[in-house]
C-alpha cells in the first residue's frame, strides 16, 4: 500500500457541487438556520422581551412599530419563521432518533412533509401581515 | 467528555427548549390580540422567570453543542478547501475565531436574558 494512497481516492463530497438528496438539504438548511437564531433571533427576542416588559409606553411603542413598519414586521416574521423551520426540521431528527422514520423512503417523505408544513405557516403569517 | 453524553445533552435540550416554546406560543395564541397587562403579569410570574433562566443554561448548552459541531463538519482544512485551498490552510485559525466569536456572542446574550428578566 503507498502511502499517497488517500491523495489516488476519488472522493467526491464536495457539498458546493454535488447534488443534494431533499433530506440532506433538510439537514443542513436546520443547521443554517440554528446559525441564524443564535446570532439574529435570539438577540431580537430578547430586544422584544426587554421593551415589551419595560413599561406600557414601550410595549405600545414596540406594537405600533409591528404594525406601521413593513421592514420591521417583515424581519420579525421571518426571523421567527426560521425559528419555525429549526424546530419542525428538529422534531422530525428528534423522531428518526428514536428510530421512527429511518428508512431512506421514510426521510424522504418525511423531510417533504416538513417543507409542506412550513409553506403553511409561511402563508399564514404573509396572509396575517398583509391584513 | 464522550460523544453519547454531548448525544444526549443535545436531544434532551431540544425536548425542553421545544416544551418551552410550545408554552410560549400557547400563551400567544390564547391571548390575541396582545395586551400588556397580560403580558406583564405572565411575565413576573415565578414560574416564568424560573423556567426562562433554566432556559437560557440549556440554550448555552444546545447552542455550544450544534454549533460546536458545524465547527469541526464544516470549517475544517478538507472542507473549507472545496472553497479555495488558500482558505483551507487557515481552517484551524477560521474555527478557532469562530468558536470565540459564538462563545462570546453566547456570554452577552445569556447575561442580557437573565438580566432583563430578572431587573
Amino acid at each position: 500500500m503507498s502511502i499517497n494512497h488517500n491523495r489516488a481516492r476519488p472522493v467526491f463530497i464536495n457539498l458546493l457541487q454535488i447534488k443534494l438528496p431533499i433530506s440532506a438539504i433538510s439537514s443542513i438548511t436546520h443547521r443554517l438556520a440554528g446559525i441564524y437564531i443564535f446570532f439574529v433571533t435570539l438577540p431580537l427576542s430578547l430586544i422584544l422581551l426587554y421593551f415589551s416588559t419595560k413599561s406600557y409606553n414601550d410595549f405600545m411603542f414596540i406594537s405600533a412599530l409591528l404594525k406601521d413598519s413593513i421592514f420591521f414586521s417583515t424581519f420579525v416574521a421571518f426571523s421567527f419563521l426560521v425559528f419555525a423551520y429549526h424546530i419542525l426540521t428538529g422534531v422530525r431528527h428528534l423522531l428518526q432518533d428514536m428510530h421512527i422514520g429511518e428508512s431512506l423512503e421514510a426521510s424522504r417523505v418525511s423531510s417533504y412533509i416538513v417543507f409542506f408544513l412550513w409553506f403553511v405557516l409561511v402563508a399564514a403569517v404573509i396572509w396575517r401581515i398583509l391584513l | 467528555m464522550i460523544g453519547s453524553t454531548l448525544f444526549y445533552a443535545q436531544r434532551l435540550s431540544a425536548i425542553f427548549l421545544l416544551g418551552y416554546t410550545v408554552w410560549l406560543s400557547s400563551f400567544f395564541l390564547f391571548n390575541q390580540p396582545l395586551e400588556f397587562d397580560a403580558w406583564s403579569v405572565f411575565t413576573d410570574q415565578i414560574l416564568f422567570l424560573i423556567i426562562t433562566s433554566l432556559v437560557s443554561l440549556i440554550i448555552v448548552i444546545h447552542s455550544f453543542i450544534g454549533l460546536w459541531t458545524i465547527g469541526t463538519d464544516y470549517f475544517t482544512s478538507r472542507t473549507l478547501g472545496f472553497v479555495s485551498p488558500a482558505i483551507g490552510k487557515y481552517a484551524n485559525i477560521i474555527r478557532g475565531a469562530y468558536s470565540l466569536l459564538f462563545v462570546f456572542w453566547g456570554c452577552v446574550v445569556i447575561f442580557i436574558l437573565l438580566f432583563t428578566i430578572w431587573s
